[in-house]
């Protein structure tokens, strides 16, 4: 029986493995912190300032991001609302319509809310690190991570000009601040469970007594 | 006080005149014994009551919010996890629920295997649960449709593809379930019907009766001893405790527990490291790209690594074809299990050596099916999946055989406290 | 009598056991159904829809009715003519609330226009008898009424949503918090203190 459980603990960690793995590309480690608002903050500015010329994040309102990352709204109105949005509740649009994307990039650029989710924010963050001088690309720029990549490498100036870790510290925000977006609950979830895990363990000390309780005359018997 | 009491007590006698609720709490609880050395395989069954209660709750509630058409399904989860208040955490019970339940279930059925719960008397109670199950499946197929990511259609595409492959008439019953010459909205409108109505209407009817199939014959337990073969002269098991309130306060500590590991998961993997919600179901669902890694969910993939290990054509009739016999047939081997059975005893710890050693291999085996449903088809060696297909089979085909010859242990007649056998 | 005395002790003991259980399963059960409550308080998406909303006053004919939407409910703006105004302050006895003394309306149009400026009147267009739009009627029909009517029950008010005596409607017709920003700019749904 022993020996069984052993080859299942094995077989079990093989696919715990496998969950984190991609299957050739190594990737960096991200390593961001959800609840660095900082971070958070400088990550979002980054998106709406960059991403956002091709990318929309459909499913992310402004007044969200406002309320969560402690920014004022009047600074999110004034400094963040871009492409047609007028209102705090609106979400983050793009410059660009998915047809007119089709037409000058071949692809639609995808929307990015869930980004984060979908590629995994280590796989995010390499891909932001993972862009190189290839002539033979379209734009100039090919990218480590996703090979022949569709999309003109727009923080090219920032990469060239930064010094390598003030530009990976970027990305890490970006990354971040994708991350958050993907499921803005998470910080909060994060935080929140610890009260309900400990809850739970005081609630199992009664039950536990309780049983016990019962249970001795059922072991008197005997 | 004593007044109130006693209004109290006319009112119950009031009800219970009309309404048999005394009687049935009896029946059902405090006089329902059940043997006292029930171990921890047999906290299962209460918690995959409490796991469906969960489902039930939790989905009625995203009923409230969720959209089942092709433009808004995908768009209106989003809508739960950002814009409804605490939307997010009601969703999340409902998808790590389905998880734990299938955990649960699992467990349940594998107490079944170790201690023979399904032999006689209790080959109903066996026959209802196998249709649970089959139930559990398509309401869990059903359910991963309905956010309508990419991997809810390509899940949906390949299982209707499967209905496609049945002969001669496949190809238009695929198009007639679907509604749709492809995944479309009718198909998606007619899932959620039967996600949210149908089946757990007939889930809720085969819960209700596997328990009470279950209580009419009475619980096994380890040993496989028969309580009912010693009773006092009130003809009470002198080996069987009520069920309330010694089973009722026991089964409270995995009860919490198990709501302790489901909050866990909820607040810190809610995607269940990338099992529970695969990551292409975070993009839209579509149908002119397949994801890289196209597998199912989790308590799907034994059956899903069955279903490609097969690539023989056969009596003139494809792999295809026969793929889908060998899932069909592996699921249908289950509802035979009390026939195949022919061992003198009921639980493994009286079985003979091959018993014990074939169910050792067989864990092993569908344990493996479902590591390599999940991993890519070339990740392991091609005869990897067949071998361990063939093993899972020859566990039930050749069990009329091997539990007849192998020598058992003699049953005892009785159980002490500490669970073992006791002699006389 | 030593078992007796164990037996209490084990009663006392059990039933604290079983009452501190049930206390927490209690508050363990409130938690759990706190969401399931939350989740039916309008949703972001709904606030977002039921945000204040801006009218431009210029276009707007005097004596005629402007109905917009916010939050799902018809908002009546008029911009009432001097006769409107005038003919508003004669009526008072036969009028059940003249002075406004509840609470239908915001601080700041507690008065006989019940509104903020005399010529422009913000009503939610809702009777207060059964929820029914009430029609305007700025020309003397064949009973000679002038105001709000409600077709559903006939309820009645005046040119600044009062309601007369005599008709179902218990109270006057609501006024919505509002502001203008300009001369011509009307805010509704938020007062001027707590926009600041």
């Amino acid at each position: 029986m022993k020996l069984l459980y052993l080859m299942i603990a094995l077989m079990l960690n093989s696919m715990v493995l496998h969950a984190a793995e991609d299957s050739t590309i190594e990737l960096n480690s991200a390593d961001t912190d959800i609840h660095d608002k900082e971070s958070l903050r400088r990550g979002a500015y980054l998106f709406i300032n960059q991403c956002t010329s091709c990318h929309s994040a459909k499913y992310m309102r402004y007044s969200r991001l406002a309320k969560d990352l402690e920014i004022s709204e009047e600074d999110v109105m004034s400094n963040m609302l871009r492409f047609g949005a007028t209102k705090i509740s609106d979400t983050i649009s793009s410059a660009m319509t998915p047809d007119a994307g089709k037409n000058v990039y071949g692809v639609a650029p995808p929307d990015l809310t869930l980004e984060a989710k979908y590629r995994g924010v280590d796989w995010v963050y390499s891909y932001l690190m993972g862009f190189y001088r290839d002539e033979n690309s379209t734009f100039g720029y090919n990218n480590r991570v996703l090979n022949n990549v569709a999309m003109p490498w727009i923080l090219a100036g920032n990469q060239e000009t930064m010094s390598k870790e003030e530009f990976s510290r970027d990305m890490r925000d970006l990354t971040n601040f994708m991350d958050y977006m993907a499921e803005p609950i998470k910080p909060w979830r994060q935080n929140f469970g610890k009260y309900v895990i400990i809850f739970l363990l005081v609630l199992l000390l009664p039950v536990w007594l309780l049983k016990r309780e019962y249970w001795r005359e059922i072991h008197g018997l005997r | 006080m004593s007044l109130l009491s006693q209004k109290s007590m006319d009112l119950l006698h009031w009800v219970d005149y009309r309404l048999p609720l005394v009687k049935t709490f009896k029946t059902h609880m405090s006089e329902y014994y059940a043997p006292k050395n029930l171990n921890f395989w047999y906290f299962f069954g209460a918690l995959a009551i409490l796991a469906f209660a969960n489902q039930l709750l939790s989905g009625i509630w995203l009923t409230m919010f969720y959209t089942p058409t092709l433009d808004s399904a995908f768009a209106s989860i989003e809508y739960i996890m950002r814009d409804v208040e605490s939307g997010w955490i009601i969703r999340y019970m409902h998808e790590v629920g389905a998880s734990f339940f299938f955990i649960a279930v699992y467990l349940h059925i594998y107490r079944g295997f170790l201690y023979g719960s399904y032999r006689n008397p209790r080959e109903l109670v066996w026959l209802i649960g196998m249709v649970i199950y089959l139930l559990m499946m398509a309401e869990g197929f059903f359910g991963y449709v309905l956010p309508f990511g990419n991997m809810s259609f390509w899940g949906a595409k390949v299982i209707m593809n499967i209905i496609g492959v049945i002969p001669v008439i496949g190809e238009d019953l695929q198009i007639w379930v679907q509604g749709d010459f492809f995944i479309g909205g009718a198909t998606l409108s007619r899932f959620f019907a039967f996600h949210v109505a149908l089946v757990p209407i007939i889930l809720i009817t085969g819960i209700f009766l596997h328990v009470i199939a279950l209580h009419q014959v009475g619980s096994n337990n380890p040993e496989g001893i028969d309580i009912k073969a010693h009773t006092d002269e009130n003809g009470i098991p002198l080996d069987g405790i009520p069920f309330h309130p010694y089973y009722t306060v026991h089964d409270l500590i995995p009860a919490v527990l198990f709501i302790l590991a489901f909050f866990v998961t909820i607040f810190y993997f809610p995607d269940g490291g990338g099992f529970f919600i695969e990551p292409p179901n975070y993009i839209p669902a579509n149908n002119l790209s397949t994801p890289d890694h196209i597998t199912p969910v989790w308590y799907f993939t034994p059956f899903y690594a069955m279903l490609r290990a097969v690539t023989i054509t056969f009596l003139g009739m494809d792999a295809k074809f026969w793929g889908l016999i060998v899932i069909t047939g592996a699921i249908l081997v289950l509802f035979f299990l009390p026939w195949l059975d022919r061992s003198p005893v009921k639980s493994l710890r009286y079985k003979g050596r091959i018993s014990k050693a074939f169910l050792m291999i067989w864990t092993f085996c569908f344990i493996g099916l479902g590591v390599l449903g999940i991993k890519p088809a070339d990740w392991a060696p091609e005869w990897v999946s067949p071998t361990f297909t063939v093993i899972y089979f020859a566990y039930f085909l050749l069990m009329p055989f091997y539990t007849r010859w192998e020598t058992c242990k003699t049953v005892p007649d009785r159980i002490t406290t500490d669970g073992q056998g006791l002699q006389q | 009598m030593n078992n007796d005395s164990n037996n209490e002790i084990r009663n006392e003991r059990r039933m604290f056991l079983i009452g501190t259980s049930c206390s927490l399963f209690a508050v363990g059960g409130a938690g759990w159904m706190t969401p399931y409550i939350r989740s039916w308080n309008p949703s972001v998406r709904a606030r977002a829809a039921g945000a204040p909303i801006t009218i431009d006053l210029t276009t707007i004919p005097a004596g005629t009715l402007l109905v917009e939407e916010w939050r799902g409910r018809p908002i009546y703006i008029v911009k009432r003519t001097q006769e409107m105004i005038a003919f508003a302050l004669e009526l008072n006895s036969e009028l059940l609330n003249p002075d406004s003394a509840d609470d239908q309306q915001p601080e700041y149009a507690r008065n006989n226009y019940r509104s903020i400026k005399p010529e422009i009147l913000v009503i939610e267009g809702v009777c207060t008898h059964l929820g029914c739009t009430p029609k305007f009627r700025n020309q003397k029909n064949t009973n000679g009424f002038t105001g709000f009517f409600c077709p559903c029950h006939g309820s009645k008010f005046d040119f600044s949503g009062r309601v007369y005596k005599g008709v179902p409607a218990p109270t006057n017709l609501k006024v919505p918090p509002h502001h203008f920003t300009d001369a011509n700019t009307l805010v509704v749904g938020i007062d001027e203190e707590r926009q600041a």
